[in-house]
This record gives structure tokens, C-alpha cells and sequence, in this order.
């Protein structure tokens, strides 16, 4: 039954192959349009924009890669992030996002087709999605059949669990990288199926591209010598796996040592330690299988133990001999945290604030996959019941995928691939089943298939195409299931999956097709839609209004965005590679005014921005995320900062008048809520009420000594403070009254605000503020 | 093994509660006014000896509440006698002991803080005194001024584990405690035992290794597995939410209401549901080779039917999480 569809292909006449040839090619067509289709309602509903935070970093790399040059791109120096200690971007990034979306500019270039590079960024993932289908059609061919191939194709071209990271403007590492993972899988289960150096050559190769894409590759370094120490056990040597997997391990070490991110990772890290294991034990191995021809059963037997005893022993001993010689350094942090998984949340608060790590609900699971979660256990039994050396693989990758998806949220990306195999695996399977009319099925399965991709016109014309085939042969006499059973099995099975294609589609459209730049509200009465625009509208104000060189301090989160939109340095960001500088703007955040003055001063703090959602109900602002800040800090400056003075006495954390002191009087609430105490929301609605936290606020009346407001977005969610100089702190304010700011007011006033600056001597742009002085 | 270590402890505490049993006798021939010297000497002498300060109402009133002093005590107030049926009092007094010991034996101690312990059976009226009505309760008494609120350690909030009231010590008197665990060995010996019994397993049945090849025990045992994570049985692990809670209406809930948390058996129906969904696709598909006709029929209907109403139930399931989701099947 297994073998079925390939061999159908041998027997049926040359006609019919073209036709299988033909539907192939034009279900991965489908998939490929309906994958970059669904993945569009970002750019429909809003326009073709970087969304979120780690991309807009990516987009900047790549710009300047663009500008620059690969060269100037490998040494560059940021000197606008990390204020003071800037980052060293060529060497702690993985280059490969930049270089392929650089390398289609470029080739884009040649052909005289003048396409701006963010096009390119913000289309990348959804092109890349048609490659994943694809690479996953053949790897689900090389394990299974292709019908099934087809099944796990249309499958992962929309399922949720992969769109979420790769819609159109989410401009990152993991868009590439399930292509490079899933085309990686491919070229190795065709390496051992084959043993060819060839296919192992370019599975090292494929893997190189995955090493230079995304962190993830570890994934593939270790589940793949899983793969062969499981194939050595279950007494499945051969030397197909010897070749392939010698020649695979040697080119990808040497390979992912090109990339100056990993450097000498691959030889130094315990992540990477089960991959060199392995590749001895194989040796070793196939050492004893040469013995075995020469020597007599006797001799074998003893050598066999005591070298296998004396192998073990050397190994291991070897390495915790280096591990303790520090030449191997021992598992870092977020891995480690996948194996006891209470260890981050102790020890890494920064690892345990990102919502990504969070471990998983069957609510998430169900909602990222849908039937495929229910249905990829079956697929995993019938590999399971007829395994084979490939097969084993695709087993270890189901069962090591859920473990680290249940870890963490994040990982949901890895499983996905692996589940649409299954399914897919599954799906052929049962309509073999009911579709078997004496014709082979792969035919018939393409008609199922194509029914999820949606709203494609083609797909109905193929399916008038195949169905004269399903007759013509309805002749012969099936002696098991009456034909009634097998029609409502089909519909049934038919009706589920399309609820798969509708359930995909409703998921991707409200969950992951929001650019989190630009938030849309909806109207109660008439529905219709507003936009919120003022992250934007704040950083272009930045940029334009700001000495070029100003710093501006901001929780990390909006770090990679004010770099990348407003062109400012910024003192930490997404990429949190200094815990320490980070609690330093955590201790400022939460400290008082005077005492955090003294940390922005240390650090050459010209501005401070802060988003803050309480006129518009925004629930991911800063005080939402404080509480992040004080722990963050207080694991770093347990002295000045201790947590349980943000809550009140009965454990509660609360902003208005009941709110601990400490609370409503550090920088942050302050920042967030001046003058917000003056604010009438509504008619009937006290002043000052907050509406993310449902409250009054508690300290109304504050003035700010040693910053002032420089500006305030339109719907409050963006405000920015501007450090005073030394020597301003006397100098008469101005009137909250008089001060530059878009209130509910339209642009008018914006206008406005440049005459307003201007009676201002002081503000500012660095040279006219050195002729004033 | 753990019984055993209790019972040592426990026997540990006893002899030491004799011996301060006795110098008590000797303390209280003279009492009365003694100066801040003396009691500091006096509580340096006895912390000499053990850890933790065993205290009564008496005592209480002359080395914690009467003012002439200079350092700070923090208290536990715990009923650990069998008859009070506190359980998380020996648990709490465990951890509490862990953390004195690592204070006693580490290079910040010094005679500016200690630890106290009063039991409801030996200082009842202190517990009067104070109001209290619960136990285990944690207070530190400062050098100077009087106990605040937060001068009581949330227990609800920050757990009773050593770690966290170190971390309490830290806050209210600036003394950073490094917490050292006797080494737990526990963890080891289950694994070592569980290799061993395998092994032993294996051992005991070398003639007949076959099983170990049989297919559908390993398949059973992954699927087994990818149940519990498809469930969500590591988000349980980790957040070890209620197993079940109160509904608004009086009833018990089976379902988290929001899409953000679960119940434990809320996780237990869903993997029963993924699992009776997963034998009705087997059931279907097995239909297909099966020799006899009206066996193959009966088992694609009830595979037809495990698959359709079970996730319909699922989906509904899920629906209830999901607020606004629009699509439904069989069932609302």
C-alpha cells in the first residue's frame, strides 16, 4: 500500500505520468499562491511596511548591506546602539537574511528592474513560505509517498504555526530558516537513502545556509546524529550511513565555522558536543564491523566488549575533562532552560519577560494547527508500524519537536513542519483507503488537496480533469466497502479539511496579520476603522527635531525601532546581549527623578521615551511591562531596587491613590502620567483615569524638575521627555499650556509647534545651543 | 529514604530542643533587667550551639519586643505539633532551617540578626499578642522602630522555599544570605534505580528480547508521549495550575475560561479527546484491509464517528476558550 503510488507510476501508461507530472507541479503552484496570498492582509489592510521590533533591525542590517557593501557590512560597527558601548554588528548576527534579500536586489538590479529593498524585506518571508512547501513536498516523497508529499505541501502553506512568522513585513530570521531547516532534512534522508556523497555534500551545504540564517540550526546539529546513534542502536549500521553522515559532519563543521557569529562554537560548545560524539561512534563502529569480517567469533566477542567499554569510558572522560578544563563551555542559558524547565525563570528574568518562552497551552497548540494536531499522531503510528532507516528520522523529529513546542511557544515554528508531514502522512493514508477504486490514488488525492487551497479558480478545472479517469475504471467489482461509506467517509474527511482551510484563514487574518507599528481599532457603532499611527508620527518627529547625535533611553523593546525609523542612538534594544546595561535603564526607570537624573546623566541620556496606552486603552505600554524593569534591575542593583516596594501591602500592583509610594513616585509612572491627571477623558469619567488599568491615577499633581516634555504623540501612546542640561534646571518653564504638543487637536497644530521651539533658545540642536550659552 | 531523613531530623530536634530546654532553666534564675551586652552575648552563646533560637513568651518578651537593642530577629510562628494539623508548617520550618544554617555557617554572620523560632504549643500567648491566627507566619522585628506591614513576609505571594525568604532577609535587613542546600540526592537515586530495574528488566528476560522490537509497544509509547504534549501537560508542569475551580454560579468549571491559562482537567479531557479522535482515523483506515466486508463497514462507521464527534467536542472546547471564533461543527 506504502509503495503504492510509486509504483502506480511504473505501471500506468506514459499519458498518465505526464498527467501525475502535471498535477504535481500544479499543486505546488497552488500552494505556492495561495501560501503568498494568505499572507498578504498586512499589506492590504494596512501598506507594505517592517512590522514589529526585531525586524526593523534586520531591515536597517540589510539597508546598509545594500549601501555599503558585504565587506563594510561584515565590519560594521554600530556605534548608534549600546550607547556607550556600541555592538559589533558584522560579527553577532546571523548574516544570511541580509545576504539573500540583498543578493534578489542585487540580481534584480542586473535585470534593470529597479525594486526598492524593503519591497524585498516585506515579500521575502511569503515567497520563501512556496520554497518550504515545496522542500517539504520532497521530503515527505523521499519518506513516504508523494500523494502524501502533496497533503503536507498544501498543509504547511497556510497553517497557522508557520505563517505566524512569516507574514508579509515580518522581516525575519525564521522566514528563511524552515526552508533551509526542511530542505536540510530533505537532502539527509536522500543522503542515507542513497549513501552518496553528493546528496550528503549538499545537505552540508544546505545546512551552511541554515547555520548563516538562524540560531535554530543547533536543532538540526543535534537531531540529526540523533538520527544515526538511533539507526547504531536499533542495529541499523550500514554504509550508506557511515558515507553520508562522515562527509555531512565534516563539510557542516567546517562550513558553520565560516559564519563569524558561530566562530568556534561548533567545537566549543556543549550544544554541539553530541554532534562530534556521534561521528567517533560511528567510527569506532565501523571499526569493529571491519574486525568482525577478519577475526574469528571469539576473539570479536572480547575485543568488542573491552573496546567498547574502553571507547565509552574514553569519551565521556574526555569530555568532562575539557568541559572542566573550561576549553568547552557548558550549555548556555536558553538552552539549558529547555531541559530543567524551571531554571529560567529564577535565574534569567530577561529570558523569562519575552512572552515567546512561555511553555504551551493545548489552546495554543489546537489554534496553531488545528486538525493537524489531532490527526499527526496517526501519521506518526503508521511510520512507527512500518519503519525504515528514513523513517526513524522523521519519528525522532515528531517526538523532540513536541517536547521543545510544550517548553516554549516559540518553538510551535519547529513542530510545525514535522506536523504537516504527518498529517500529510496520515491524510494519504486513510483516502488511499476510500478513494482506492481500482486506480492508483494519487490522483484522486490531488482533488481532496486542492480543495483547501482557497479560492483558486485552476484547481476546479483540474478536478473536472481527473474525475473521467475515477469512472472509467468504477467498472471492477471493490469487494470491502460499499461505495455509500466510502463517499460519506470522503465528504467527511473533505468537510474537515476545509474547515482546516477556513479555521487557517480566520486565525492568520485576526492574530498574526497586525504590524504592531500601526495599531487599527474598530468603531462600536459603525465599524469602521481607525488607525493609529503615533509610534510612527513619534519617530518621525525624532528624526526630524532632534540634534543628529541625541540619545535616547527607552526600555529595550523600542530599541530596534527607534534606530530603525527615527535614526537615533539608543542605549539598549532587542538584542539583549548586556543584562547589565539593561538594569541600568531598568534602575533609572523605576528609581526617583533626582536619582535617575544621575543615571541619565552618567549615560548621556538627551531624551527619554516612553509609550504609555491609557487614553486609548493600549494594554502593551510601559507600566504594564514595569514590573519587568524593577525585577530586571533588582537582579543587578539589589541594593537600590527591591520589587516588593512596587506593591502595596497586600501584594497588589496598583497605580492609583491605594498604589505603593515607591510606584508613584519613580521616573516611569511620572513620565507616563504627567499631566495626564488634567485629562478628561469623557464627560462622566473623573479626571485622570486611566483606561488600560481601569483606575484614577494616584499622583495627579507633579511637576518634573529635572526633564520636561518635549513631545506627545497624538493619542498619548508615544511621549518623549528631554533631559535638562545642568544648568537649566532654574530657568523658568514654560506653561504646560503654551507647550509644544499634538493634543487631540488636528496637524494644525503641529505647525505650530516649529514657533513654538523657536522662542525656546535652549532646546536641542546641538550648535544653536552652544551659541546661546 | 526521605522517611529516614526525617526521622534523623526529627530525632536531631529533639535532643536539641532538650538541651535548650536546659539552658532555659539555667536563663531563667536570672531574670529580670539584663543589659544590651548580656543579651547580645546570651542569644550569641545559644546560636553557638544551633541555628535557630527556640523562644517562648517569656523569652519573646525579653530579647525581641523589650526595646535596648541592636540587632534584628526574624521570627517563624508555626504550630509544628502533630494535633495542630498545620501542613505546610514543616515544610516551611524545613526551608526556614535551611536558611538559618546557611546564615549560621557563612561569613556575613555576625550579632546583628537572628533567627527565631516560636511554636503555638510553647508561646501561645506572643501568638495572642500579636494577632495572629494563622500559621506559618515570618516577621522580622527591626533593630530600631517597630515592625511595619511589610515587615510580615507574604507567604501567598513569594512561597515559603528558602530562597525566597532569603530574599525577604535581604530586602528588610540589607544581609544577603547564599542559600546551601544539603546536597539532594534523590533525583539521582530514582534515575540510578530506574536504570537498574531496566536493566535488571532486560537482564532477567535476555532469552526473549523480541518485545523490544514490537512495534506497536514503541508507538504506543510515542504517542503516549506526544499526547501529553499536545495537551499541554509541560504548561501544567511548570505553572501547576488547580485541577479544578469554581465557576461563577456555584458549580465546579472543568475549563479555563480565557485562552490564556488551563486546568488540569481540562488537559485530561483533551487528551482524551486527540485520542479518541487519533483510534477513529486508525479505525477508518484499518477498515481498508480488513478481509471481512461487514467488519471493514462496522469499523469505518464507528472510525467516522469517534473522528467526527470527537473534534466536534474538541472544537467546541475550543471554541468556549476562544471568544468571537466563528466556526463550529456538529455541536455548538
Amino acid at each position: 500500500m506504502v509503495e503504492s503510488p510509486v509504483k502506480a507510476k511504473n505501471v500506468v501508461p506514459k499519458k498518465f505520468v505526464g498527467i501525475s507530472s502535471l498535477i504535481i507541479f500544479s499543486v505546488l503552484l497552488v500552494c505556492w499562491i495561495a501560501g503568498f496570498a494568505s499572507r498578504l492582509f498586512a499589506v492590504i489592510r494596512f501598506e507594505s511596511i517592517i512590522h514589529e521590533f526585531d525586524p526593523w533591525f534586520n531591515y536597517r542590517a540589510t539597508a546598509y548591506m545594500v549601501q555599503h557593501g558585504f565587506y563594510q557590512f561584515l565590519n560594521w560597527f554600530d556605534e548608534r546602539a549600546w550607547y556607550p558601548l556600541g555592538r559589533i554588528v558584522g560579527g553577532t548576527v546571523y548574516p544570511g537574511l541580509m545576504i539573500t534579500s540583498g543578493g534578489i536586489h542585487w540580481f534584480l538590479h542586473l535585470l534593470n528592474i529597479p525594486v526598492h529593498i524593503r519591497d524585498i524585506c516585506v515579500f521575502l518571508a511569503p515567497i520563501f513560505s512556496g520554497l518550504t512547501a515545496i522542500s517539504t513536498y520532497l521530503l515527505t516523497k523521499e519518506l513516504w509517498s508523494p500523494g502524501a508529499g502533496l497533503f503536507a505541501a498544501s498543509f504547511i502553506a497556510i497553517v497557522p504555526g508557520y505563517i505566524s512568522r512569516s507574514v508579509a513585513g515580518s522581516y525575519d530570521n525564521e522566514g528563511i530558516a524552515i526552508f533551509a531547516l526542511q530542505f536540510t532534512y530533505y537532502l539527509w534522508v536522500k543522503s542515507v537513502k542513497t549513501g552518496s556523497i553528493f546528496w550528503a555534500a549538499s545537505a552540508a551545504l544546505s545546512y551552511f545556509y541554515m547555520v548563516s540564517a538562524w540560531g535554530g540550526y543547533v536543532f538540526i546539529i543535534n537531531l540529526i546524529p540523533l538520527h544515526v546513534f538511533v539507526l547504531l542502536i536499533m542495529n541499523r549500521y550500514s554504509h550508506r550511513l557511515f558515507t553520508s553522515y562522515t562527509t555531512f559532519y565534516i563539510l557542516g563543521l567546517i562550513f558553520s565555522m565560516q559564519i563569524p557569529f558561530v566562530g568556534f562554537q561548533p567545537i566549543r560548545t556543549s550544544e554541539h558536543m553530541a554532534a562530534s560524539g556521534v561521528f567517533v561512534l560511528l567510527i569506532a563502529v565501523a571499526l569493529l564491523k571491519h574486525l568482525q569480517t577478519i577475526l574469528t567469533k571469539q576473539e570479536f566477542k572480547k575485543l568488542f566488549i573491552l573496546g567498547a567499554l574502553a571507547a565509552a569510558g574514553l569519551v565521556f572522560l574526555t569530555v568532562v575533562g575539557l568541559t572542566m578544563a573550561g576549553f568547552i563551555a557548558p550549555w548556555s542559558g536558553r538552552f539549558y532552560s529547555l531541559w530543567d524547565t524551571g531554571y529560567a525563570k529564577i535565574h534569567i528574568p530577561i529570558i523569562a519577560s519575552v512572552s515567546e518562552h512561555q511553555p504551551t497551552t493545548w489552546f495554543s497548540f489546537f489554534f496553531d494547527l488545528h486538525i493537524l494536531v489531532c490527526t499527526f499522531p496517526v501519521g506518526l503510528w503508521y511510520t512507527i508500524k512500518k519503519i525504515n532507516d528514513e523513517r526513524v528520522f522523521v519519528v525522532l523529529y515528531a517526538i523532540s519537536a513536541v517536547y521543545f513546542a510544550g517548553v516554549m511557544v516559540r518553538l510551535m515554528l519547529t513542530l510545525t513542519p514535522v506536523v504537516c508531514i504527518l498529517a500529510g502522512v496520515a491524510f494519504s493514508c486513510l483516502l488511499e483507503v476510500f478513494l482506492k477504486e481500482d486506480q492508483p490514488a494519487t490522483a484522486q488525492k490531488e482533488e481532496v488537496e486542492t480543495e483547501e487551497p482557497e479560492k483558486e479558480k485552476k484547481l476546479y478545472d483540474k478536478a473536472g480533469k481527473i474525475k473521467p479517469r475515477k469512472h472509467e475504471s468504477a467498472k471492477t467489482e471493490n469487494k470491502g466497502l460499499g461505495s455509500n461509506i466510502k463517499s460519506m467517509v470522503v465528504i467527511a474527511i473533505l468537510m474537515l479539511l476545509m474547515m482546516f482551510a477556513v479555521h487557517c484563514t480566520w486565525v492568520t487574518s485576526n492574530a498574526y496579520s497586525s504590524p504592531s507599528i500601526v495599531l487599527a481599532f474598530y468603531n462600536q457603532g459603525d465599524g469602521t476603522r481607525n488607525i493609529l499611527d503615533d509610534f510612527r508620527e513619534a519617530y518621525y518627529w525624532l528624526s526630524q527635531n532632534t540634534a543628529d547625535d541625541a540619545r535616547v533611553m527607552s526600555w529595550w523593546d523600542y530599541g530596534y525601532q527607534i534606530a530603525g525609523m527615527a535614526n537615533r542612538t539608543t542605549l539598549v534594544d532587542n538584542n539583549t546581549w548586556n543584562n547589565s546595561h539593561i538594569a541600568l535603564v531598568g534602575k533609572a526607570m523605576s528609581s526617583t527623578e533626582d536619582k535617575a537624573y544621575d543615571i541619565m546623566t552618567s549615560l548621556d541620556v538627551d531624551y527619554v521615551l516612553v509609550i504609555f496606552g491609557g487614553v486609548i486603552g493600549y494594554s502593551g505600554d510601559d507600566i504594564n511591562k514595569f514590573l519587568w524593569m524593577v525585577r530586571i534591575a533588582e537582579g543587578e542593583h539589589p541594593k537600590d531596587i527591591r520589587e516588593s516596594d512596587y506593591f502595596t501591602e497586600r501584594g497588589e500592583f496598583r497605580v492609583d491613590s491605594e498604589g505603593a509610594p515607591a510606584l508613584l513616585n519613580c521616573l516611569m509612572y511620572k513620565l507616563s502620567y504627567y499631566r495626564f491627571g488634567e485629562l478628561k477623558l469623557d464627560y462622566r469619567g473623573p479626571a485622570g483615569f486611566d483606561r488600560t488599568r481601569n483606575a484614577v491615577i494616584g499622583n495627579k499633581d507633579f511637576d518634573l524638575t529635572y526633564l520636561e516634555e518635549a513631545y506627545t504623540s497624538e493619542h498619548w501612546l508615544v511621549r518623549i521627555y528631554r533631559v535638562k542640561k545642568p544648568d537649566e534646571f532654574n530657568r523658568p518653564s514654560l506653561k504646560p499650556t503654551k507647550r509644544a504638543l499634538s493634543d487631540y487637536a488636528t496637524k494644525k497644530v503641529s505647525k505650530r509647534r516649529k514657533g513654538v521651539i523657536k522662542n525656546r533658545p535652549v532646546v536641542v540642536k546641538g550648535k544653536r545651543s552652544t551659541k546661546a550659552n | 529514604m526521605k522517611l529516614i531523613s526525617s526521622v534523623i531530623i526529627s530525632i536531631i530536634l529533639f535532643i536539641l530542643i532538650m538541651s535548650n530546654v536546659d539552658c532555659q532553666r539555667k536563663q531563667s534564675s536570672n531574670a529580670g533587667g539584663i543589659s544590651l551586652g548580656e543579651k547580645v552575648q546570651q542569644l550569641l552563646d545559644w546560636n553557638a550551639k544551633k541555628s535557630i533560637l527556640r523562644l517562648n513568651g517569656h523569652k519573646f518578651k525579653e530579647y525581641v519586643k523589650s526595646s535596648p537593642r541592636n540587632y534584628s530577629v526574624i521570627v517563624m510562628f508555626t504550630a509544628l505539633q502533630p494535633a495542630r494539623q498545620c501542613v505546610i508548617c514543616r515544610p516551611a520550618s524545613d526551608e526556614y532551617t535551611i536558611l538559618a544554617n546557611s546564615y549560621r555557617y557563612s561569613s556575613v554572620y555576625s550579632n546583628k540578626l537572628f533567627f527565631a523560632i516560636i511554636d503555638f504549643d510553647e508561646g501561645s500567648d506572643v501568638f495572642q499578642m500579636l494577632r495572629l491566627n494563622t500559621a506559618p507566619v515570618f516577621m522580622h522585628f527591626p533593630a530600631k522602630g517597630k515592625a511595619k506591614g511589610s515587615d510580615t513576609m507574604d507567604i501567598q505571594r513569594v512561597g515559603i522555599s528558602a530562597e525566597a525568604i532569603a530574599k525577604w532577609v535581604q530586602e528588610r535587613t540589607d544581609i544577603q544570605i547564599r542559600i546551601f542546600r544539603p546536597p539532594n540526592y534523590s533525583g539521582t537515586v530514582a534515575v540510578i534505580m530506574l536504570i537498574s530495574f531496566v536493566g535488571g528488566f532486560l537482564y532477567l528476560k535476555r532469552n526473549n528480547l523480541e518485545f523490544l522490537q514490537n512495534k506497536q509497544l514503541w508507538g504506543l509509547m510515542s504517542l503516549l508521549f506526544v499526547f501529553a504534549m499536545i495537551s499541554g501537560q509541560m504548561w501544567n508542569h511548570i505553572r501547576s495550575p488547580p485541577f479544578v475551580h469554581k465557576s461563577q454560579n456555584g458549580g465546579i468549571g472543568y475549563f479555563h475560561g480565557s485562552s490564556q491559562g488551563q486546568l488540569v482537567f481540562e488537559t485530561y479531557i483533551v487528551m482524551v479527546l486527540n485520542g479518541l479522535v487519533v483510534i477513529g482515523m486508525i479505525l477508518l483506515t484499518e477498515s481498508g484491509s480488513q478481509n471481512d466486508a461487514r467488519k471493514g463497514k462496522l469499523m469505518a462507521i464507528i472510525g467516522l464517528i469517534f473522528v467526527a464527534v470527537f473534534f466536534s467536542l474538541l472544537l467546541s472546547a475550543f471554541r468556549s476558550k476562544a471568544h468571537g471564533y466563528p466556526y463550529s461543527f456538529l455541536f455548538k
